[in-house]
């Protein structure tokens, strides 16, 4: 009998070639997308963004040349409750939240993957450039053959115990690869342009998004890494670590947002050198290694070039990670991944991070 | 992979009736255009004015007060659209009268055009409806006036199944001398429909809704009562609809009408006990159940429940993936999560039209098929509930 896979399809080029993919294997495939109720969202140039009616009509197109199902569900409650109210509730604590990797946590590898096991689906596959390799020691998420697309980094708060019930279609195509491969099965959305920034955030700024959410974000001081008062800001939620420059502030040397004491609601500069930090305490640890080896890579953000760091897990999903050379503007909220080479070690909340000598 | 293959979903379309596919498959051969003076056309002629008599003959009219058009939203389309002639010139223009009411229950194709309508100047007021989804004849009286062009009210509501007084609204909306149009697509063929009886002046219908072909419709317009045309260009239909005849699609429909005309009566009886067995299965065992549309004035085919705490489209793609079709109260398919306007104008909340779906019953509908919707819907319910997707990942 076919194995059976739901397919997360966004009515993109990946996710329409990773159907296609999953059924030229033999897989018995049905698509679905998931509504966020962004709307008829469209960039400046009137290009479809993801989401929007457009997108559905894109995903039902390109599963009706492969004779495939499609469903959507309504997942905007959840998009709110998950990622949108955390994304501003982040913010406003002084944080940068990722909300793609909230996504991926709460939506697509969680109730859309509920959904899969409960209809007795084998499989949710989608179209991100990852990889899943079976070892003696059981499933792994591994980097895709795609290093420059690679995103393990979203998605490393996969349960562990879920990885067998996942498949990643592009693990071993690249970015050109799979254009080609939707122009030669002539998919209706092979020349779709590539969908970019956070879905949710239309026609605006995050930062415009975030006060209009936020509602009235209170002013406050800022001060330098001395305790002076230098100026002031116009509400945190418009401060990430390591920004440089926004601050109206005169100065010899250029200066930098240091850190955010949402307790006190400043935010206080330094010079470049006070940025980095080699020492950082990790929440929300969410492992998928079983041997975790003493020495390990981590990334601090996506694109960030994995650097040497020690790891040592505690109790309650806590950890603590030493970098041997210290990363610039390690930045609360992000998430820091651990890898050993392809494979990935798991990976949390970065909660503070600081310098230790 | 399904048990079973059930169809639920005959206000949306039906397959067509074997009579019917017989109809036009013999009519195929009839190339001609209608137009044409010679053999080959008055031979497509002779059909379509048969036709349009069997139709005409159907709903009480008079055969050149039938008008064929390629859908019931083209019908409406077209009533919209003549209403408000500026040009003094024309027949159709209206003195100044510059208001049209509708109702909040309105089929789409309606609500747009009244949109368009108002961008033209025009004023829309539209009729509440109560919870099961019926006007009140006293509210169109208060908002009639000298001004009021047309009122124009749904015959039976697509989604909830819903049958208005239409006698008695068309009866006040002629007493101040406005026009009536009803759009009878989900009446024609399931209720009785006489246009002298229900007195109106335009009433649209389809042939796809009951068991014919899709992309022919039919606009009823009185005789004497003004008209325009919407499409232009063209002396078919009296001048009134320009464009070479669906010959095949309007065989189609008046085998169909045909059809309706033996079958309805006993279809109705036999559905309405089915769509009783189907109502009466779900509320005893799915507990929290909130039954949508009038339990009187309703189609014997529509069965609209709403099931608390479940999103209709996860139902649906459960449903589906049993072999069971039905359609929901929302379009969230179409990229919108607003809910279904109708069920909204009821007064239900916007959760609970999110949790609802419409289960439409037609002439292949069987017992066994009933029985195993209740069977697989008091599954699929409990285990949604049980999901309880929010929940799910609290920490």
């Amino acid at each position: 009998m076919k194995k059976r896979v739901l397919i997360a399809m966004s009515g993109g080029v990946d996710s329409s070639v990773a159907a296609y993919l999953l059924k030229e294997s033999g897989y018995e495939a049905v698509g679905v997308t998931m509504c966020l109720g962004i709307g008829d969202s469209r960039d400046d140039d009137g290009t479809p963004r993801c989401c929007g009616s457009n997108a559905i009509a894109d995903a039902r197109q390109v599963c009706a040349q492969l004779n495939m199902a499609h469903y959507v569900l309504d997942f905007s409650r959840e998009l709110e409750r998950f990622v949108v109210d955390d994304f501003v509730a982040e913010y406003s604590a002084g944080r940068t939240p990722n909300p793609c990797i909230r996504c991926n946590e709460y939506l697509k590898f969680g109730k859309l993957l509920n959904y899969a096991k409960e209809l007795r689906f084998d499989f949710l596959a989608t179209g991100h450039y990852a990889k899943i390799d079976y070892s003696q020691k059981g499933y792994n998420l591994c980097r895709p053959k795609d290093r420059k697309k690679d995103q393990t980094y979203f998605l490393y708060r996969i349960k562990k115990a879920d990885l067998a019930a996942v498949l990643f279609p592009l693990a071993d195509y690249t970015k050109e690869e799979v254009r080609r491969i939707a122009r030669q099965a002539q998919l209706a959305v092979a020349a779709k342009p590539q969908s970019q920034d956070i879905c949710f955030i239309i026609g605006t700024d995050y930062k415009e998004f975030l006060v209009n959410k936020a509602g009235n974000v209170p002013g406050g001081d800022i001060v330098t890494t001395a305790g002076d008062i230098v100026g002031r800001h116009n509400g945190i939620i418009n401060y990430t670590r390591g920004q440089r420059g926004g601050l109206g502030i005169a100065a010899k040397e250029p200066l930098y947002v240091i850190d955010i004491d949402a307790k006190n609601n400043r935010v206080i500069i330094g010079s470049k050198k006070e940025i980095p930090s080699n020492f950082v305490a990790v929440k929300m640890f969410n492992r998928l290694a079983d041997d975790f080896p003493a020495k390990s890579k981590a990334m601090i953000r996506y694109r960030h070039t994995p650097a040497a760091c020690r790891i040592k897990i505690l109790d309650n999903d806590k950890a603590e990670a030493v970098f041997d050379e210290p990363q610039e503007a390690v930045t609360p909220g992000q998430s820091i991944v651990f890898y050993n080479d392809d494979i990935v070690l798991g990976g949390g909340l970065i909660e503070t991070a600081r310098m230790r000598r | 992979m399904a048990d079973q293959q059930v169809y639920l979903d005959h206000n949306a379309t039906t397959p067509l009736h074997p009579q019917v596919k017989t109809a036009m498959t013999e009519a195929m051969e009839v190339f001609g255009n209608p137009s044409s003076l010679h053999q080959f056309g008055r031979q497509a002629r002779k059909l379509i004015e048969q036709a349009r008599n069997d139709i005409a003959f159907f709903i009480n009219a008079g055969t050149e007060e039938i008008i064929f058009v390629g859908s019931g939203s083209e019908a409406n389309n077209t009533v919209f659209n003549f209403s408000f002639c500026q040009a003094t010139h024309c027949t159709a223009h209206h003195q100044g009268r510059m208001e049209i009411i509708t109702t909040r229950i309105e089929h789409p194709c309606v609500l747009e055009s009244s949109k368009c309508m108002c961008d033209r100047g025009i004023n829309v007021d539209y009729l509440d409806v109560d919870r099961y989804g019926k006007i009140a004849i006293g509210q169109l009286e208060e908002k009639l006036s000298d001004k009021t062009v047309m009122v124009s009210v749904m015959m039976a509501n697509n989604e909830i199944g819903t049958i208005q007084d239409i006698k008695a609204a068309a009866a006040v909306a002629h007493a101040r001398g406005a026009y009536f149009h009803t759009d009878a697509v989900q009446a024609v063929g399931k209720i009785f429909v006489d246009v002298k009886e229900l007195g109106v002046d335009f009433l649209s219908f389809s042939a796809h809704k009951i068991y014919g072909p899709k992309g022919v419709g039919a606009l009823f317009v009185k005789k004497g009562v003004p008209f325009c045309p919407f499409i232009r260009g063209g002396h078919q239909e009296r001048g009134r609809r320009a464009g070479t005849e669906n010959t095949l699609g309007i065989i189609g429909f008046a085998k169909a009408i045909e059809m309706r005309k033996k079958e309805m009566a006993e279809e109705t009886v036999r559905l309405g006990k089915l769509k009783e067995m189907l109502r009466e299965g779900l509320l005893k065992n799915i507990p929290q159940v909130q039954l949508n549309g009038h339990p009187k004035d309703c189609l014997a085919s529509t069965l609209n429940v709403s099931f608390a705490g479940v999103e209709g489209e996860a139902i649906l793609l459960y449903l589906d993936l049993a072999g069971i079709a039905v359609s929901t109260g929302s379009a969230c398919s179409s990229g919108s999560l607003d809910p279904s306007h109708v069920l909204l104008a009821t007064g239900t909340t916007p959760e609970l039209a999110h949790s609802s779906i419409r289960m439409s019953l037609g002439r292949q509908t069987t017992q066994e098929d009933i029985n195993y919707v209740i069977t697989k819907m008091t599954e699929i319910i409990e285990k949604l509930r049980g999901m309880s997707t929010v929940s799910l990942h609290e920490r």
